[in-house]
């Protein structure tokens, strides 16, 4: 049998749901261990030999010194490194504060400033080259199941480039924009949850960050606008997980 | 000298510690937690209530039900508003899947390789795949009610003030009581195996938690009265720390699965007392690795406890209904009990909704003293005595006896 991938996960500053999330694929990760030995994740081993990767998976925002080095390692002894989860793609929530770093340390720790190095939160993807990006706060496991699978058989894995509103067609839930006027950033945002928010009958938030391309922020913001949101709130919601413009 | 422990492993998050040794005797002990900040009291700020609580779910994974939930009631209490039995009901159940999420991923793939002598739980499926699988098999059993009552595994947002985006229909609570009676063996096999480990960390002096056992109006501890965070504790900022550090009227204290039990056995399930009165002498030495025998015993009430929900919800019908919530000005505070402890969300909120005051308490950083205090005792017991690669282990197995969840503990702000 040919030798297996070596996969380290590497966690910088993050709720560690995208680490978590590999762990709740359950059954699935023991086929995903067919093909890969996992020999870094700090979560759930206490093995560490750091040296070469096969496939590194990135979760969170840089936010400190050691994050950056962290990351710097990962990138300069991996071949394929996939940046993993909003965080590490679009900076998610942590990153939606636009303070300075050093007026946001002085709010939470007071005149002493800044107790260690931080750094402004910002995405994996603005430090280093990724080989692939996979969105989502957290994203869906079974789609960082199939990208593994996919690089383990030496098939690019491919981005899924359709809006949330196109699964929840498929579901056929009602829309929750239209028909409850629901602030619902379905129409912009990256598929691939199956429209988990929707199904709640609930507004997809946006967790996914921002489908580019062919979707129009604009009508969007019309849209909002007519249901009566004002232009702080609408502008805010848009930038939760993501730093865009609408 | 100072001996650097490396990062921590099999925790949430990213911390060390550093023991200080002067004229050969450990001095100072240091936990360091380095995960970077997460503002998450300053995202919050200015904010439409409304859309807080799926925001604050994202300070952690393992418990984000925890932090909606708790997020939700210091909004409701802001405005006023009371919900009904049956909204009570399914959050309780939420917070009890989380509870068995939360604890089944510590004690069995986190915990249990140190006990039987593995890096991780997954080289430990190799020979004891069994054990694992129990493991798992009440994980995700825990969350198919986060699904179920949160809307996804992670950071779901069907919760909500005033209700839900969706209730639970009758298949899934006839699901629920089902399951929960055929995993009780399993649960109480855990405890079996966590009550034969050998007590090591420090014996808490103070113990608070909630004045319910899940959620409450005000906190309780080992002395009279209940209690608002406020009267009795306070945190500081440390310079070698991303997280802040709380004190109970000065001194150390300890939040989480062991103080629940101490404080509020009275309210267990059947099964969970009979387990916990058997046991008792030994919790209450208030040694905190017996955190992980009081977990063990919480898997039980949490399968008794969902049992016991599902069939009242069975019984008297899902109306369905959520509460009508009016902004109004006002002050509130959520206390919830994660997994790991209590929790606190206290919020301020004007006439139009909007948040103007944030202030949030993890129970990883209500504990930080207390985790500190319990590797300076272990280090003094083993510095010198044991080689130091025993004693480093030591010290993990002490840190991750309280179960931190240090992304959780680093976004503590005052305004
Ligand atoms: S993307 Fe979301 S789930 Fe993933 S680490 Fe960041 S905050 Fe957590
Ligand atoms: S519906 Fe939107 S907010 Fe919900 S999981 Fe999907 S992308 Fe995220």
């Amino acid at each position: 049998m040919m030798d297996k991938l070596r996969l380290g996960v590497f966690e910088l500053t993050d709720c560690g749901g995208c680490a978590l999330n590999i762990l709740f694929l359950y059954e699935k990760l023991f086929d995903l261990l067919e093909f890969y030995e996992i020999t870094e994740f700090h979560m759930a081993t206490s093995l560490s030999e750091e040296n070469h990767y096969d496939v590194a998976l990135v979760t969170g925002t840089v936010s400190t010194q050691r994050d950056l080095n962290l990351l710097k390692e990962a990138r300069n002894h991996s071949e394929y490194l996939i940046a993993l989860g909003t965080c590490a793609t679009h900076g998610s929530v942590q990153g939606s504060v636009e303070l300075p770093i050093r007026e946001k340390l002085k709010a939470v720790y007071g005149d002493d400033g800044n107790p260690m190095r931080a750094l402004d939160s910002k995405p994996v993807v603005e430090y280093v080259a990724v080989d692939f990006a996979l969105p989502g706060c957290p994203y869906d496991k079974n789609e960082v199941y199939q990208v593994l699978m996919d690089i383990a058989k030496g098939i690019e894995p491919v981005r899924k480039d359709y809006p949330v509103c196109v699964e929840c067609k498929l579901n056929e839930y009602e829309c929750v924009l239209v028909k409850k006027g629901l602030p619902c950033l379905g129409p912009i945002t990256y598929g691939g949850c199956n429209a988990a928010c929707i199904r709640s009958g609930l507004g997809c938030i946006g967790c996914r960050g921002p489908l580019p391309g062919e979707v129009n922020p604009a009508s969007e913001y019309e849209i909002l606008k007519d249901l009566g949101y004002d232009d702080e709130y609408i502008i805010r919601k848009f930038k939760t997980f993501a730093r865009w413009e609408p | 000298m100072i001996i650097e422990l490396r990062e921590f492993t099999r925790v949430e998050g990213n911390g060390k510690a550093e023991i200080v040794i002067e004229n050969g005797e450990v001095k100072d002990v240091r936990l360091k937690i380095i995960e970077g900040p997460r503002f998450f009291e300053l995202l919050t700020l200015g904010r439409h209530y409304y859309d807080v609580p799926d925001l604050e779910a994202r300070i952690c994974a393992i418990c984000y039900l925890s932090h909606s939930v708790a997020s939700v009631l210091g909004i409701e209490r802001a405005f006023g508003v009371e919900v009904p039995e049956e909204i009570a009901l399914i959050r309780e159940l939420g917070l009890i899947g989380e509870l068995l999420e939360s604890h089944a991923l510590h004690l069995y793939l986190l915990v249990a390789p140190d006990v039987f002598g593995y890096p991780d739980a997954i080289r430990m499926a190799t020979k004891h795949g069994e054990l694992v699988k129990e493991g798992l098999a009440l994980k995700a059993f825990g969350n198919r009610i986060r699904v179920m009552v949160g809307g996804r595994e992670i950071h779901g947002i069907n919760v909500k003030p005033g209700g839900f985006g969706r209730y639970p229909t009758v298949e899934e609570l006839e699901r629920v009581e089902k399951e929960s009676e055929a995993l009780l063996r399993l649960a109480r096999r855990a405890v079996r195996l966590f009550a034969q480990l050998d007590p090591y960390g420090a014996q808490a002096r103070h113990f608070v938690a909630t004045d319910g056992y899940l959620w409450g109006e005000k906190l309780v501890s080992d002395e009279e009265g209940a209690f608002h965070y406020t009267e009795r504790i306070e945190e500081r900022s440390l310079v070698y720390s991303f997280a802040k550090q709380s004190r109970y009227k000065g001194e150390t204290f300890f939040v989480g699965a062991l103080p629940r039990l101490l404080l509020k056995s009275e309210m267990l399930t059947p099964a969970a007392k009979r387990l916990f009165e058997e046991h008792r002498e030994k919790l209450e030495t208030g040694y905190v690795s017996y955190n992980n025998l009081a977990q063990a015993i919480e898997l039980v009430y949490s399968l008794e406890r969902a049992n016991e929900i599902a069939k009242t919800l069975l019984d008297r019908g899902i109306e369905g209904e959520n509460i009508p919530v009016e902004p109004r000005e006002g002050e509130g505070i959520g206390y919830v009990e994660a997994p790991r402890g209590v929790l606190i969300h206290h919020y301020r909120i004007d006439a139009s909704g909007k948040i103007t005051y944030s202030n949030i308490i993890t129970p990883t950083a209500l504990n930080h003293a207390m985790m500190e205090a319990s590797l300076l005792e272990e280090a003094r017991k083993l510095y010198g005595e044991a080689e130091e690669q025993a004693m480093i282990g030591r010290l993990e197995e002490t840190v991750r006896a309280f179960d931190p969840c240090i992304s959780c503990s680093v976004h503590l702000v005052k305004l």
